[in-house]
């Protein structure tokens, strides 16, 4: 009886490790798909579909058939469809030409195609410090570099 | 003899034309880096601008260089933007680049915006 429920629990437990590695963290909404709700700790997300809710993916992308409504964050976001809300990007964010964008916009690093639509507010993350890039950040990275050397010397 | 007078425009508006292309591109005017101005800049066709300006800029080209620096409204049908604006920009075609500043309010019906502008703006599109 131990054996066999060993047996079977060690199984299930392939199988649900089997599921894991092949579908690890992935999200695909595929065109003519309608889901709303929370996506959260994704790394890849694909979307050809409608998506309204919130999405928490390190990889987003939406397709030019894809619909987004409401917020979405991510490192790196690769835009050609529709949105509606606020897309937060920590790396690289992509506007492609079929994009349509209203909403906020906020990120690290922005480039747009020729053709695309973006209706909004844009806010560039941590653009106290680089609107004066010729002297503060200079002197401020020497800072850092110096209490980091404290450290060291001290342990 | 009112006939001959409009021809005899014609030509010299067509000599003048001609004198332009020959010298430089059409009517363009190149604004250095030293030029400081607090006005306004108006030209027809083509204005490259490497100054810094607290004011306004209109023409149908319109060209920001890397060290410049706008305070006020920039319009035009094509604008290219190297530099610092801090104001409103009205543009049919816009390209940001890289090196570009922006803080203030972007009207506009076309735009490419490049990998490493710094962009705080609201944005509206008019077809």
């Amino acid at each position: 009886m131990n054996y066999e429920e060993h047996k079977t629990g060690n199984q299930d437990m392939e199988s649900v490790q089997e599921y894991g590695d092949n579908d690890s963290k992935t999200v695909n909404v595929g065109a003519g798909v309608r889901i709303e709700g929370r996506i959260d700790g994704a790394e890849v997300s694909d979307i050809s579909g409608t998506l309204s809710g919130t999405i928490n993916s390190s990889n987003i992308n939406l397709n030019s058939s894809g619909i987004f409504n409401g917020d979405m964050s991510g490192s790196d976001i690769t835009i050609s469809g529709n949105v509606e809300g606020d897309i937060n990007s920590d790396q690289y964010l992509i506007v492609n030409q079929s994009a349509n964008i209203k909403g906020t916009i906020e990120y690290s690093s922005l480039q747009v195609s020729y053709g695309a639509k973006i209706q909004g507010t844009i806010r560039h993350k941590g653009s106290v410090h680089s609107y004066t890039p010729n002297i503060e950040p200079i002197e401020k990275e020497d800072e850092t570099e110096n209490h980091e050397n404290d450290h060291e010397e001290d342990v | 003899m009112s006939i001959f007078g409009s021809n005899e425009k014609k030509v010299e508006e067509k000599t003048t034309f001609n004198f332009d292309i020959d010298k430089e591109n059409i009517n363009q005017s190149n604004l250095a880096k030293d030029i400081k101005i607090h006005g306004s800049i108006e030209a027809k066709d083509y204005i490259d601008f490497a100054g810094h300006i607290t004011g306004t800029i209109k023409s149908s080209t319109i060209y920001l260089k890397p060290d410049s620096y706008v305070k006020g409204t920039i319009t035009g049908d094509t604008i290219t933007i190297e530099g610092e604006v801090d104001g409103d920009i009205q543009a049919k075609d816009l390209h940001i680049k890289s090196t570009a500043k922006i803080k203030g309010n972007i009207r506009y019906t076309n735009i490419d915006i490049q990998n490493g502008s710094i962009i705080n703006a609201d944005l509206f599109y008019s077809s």
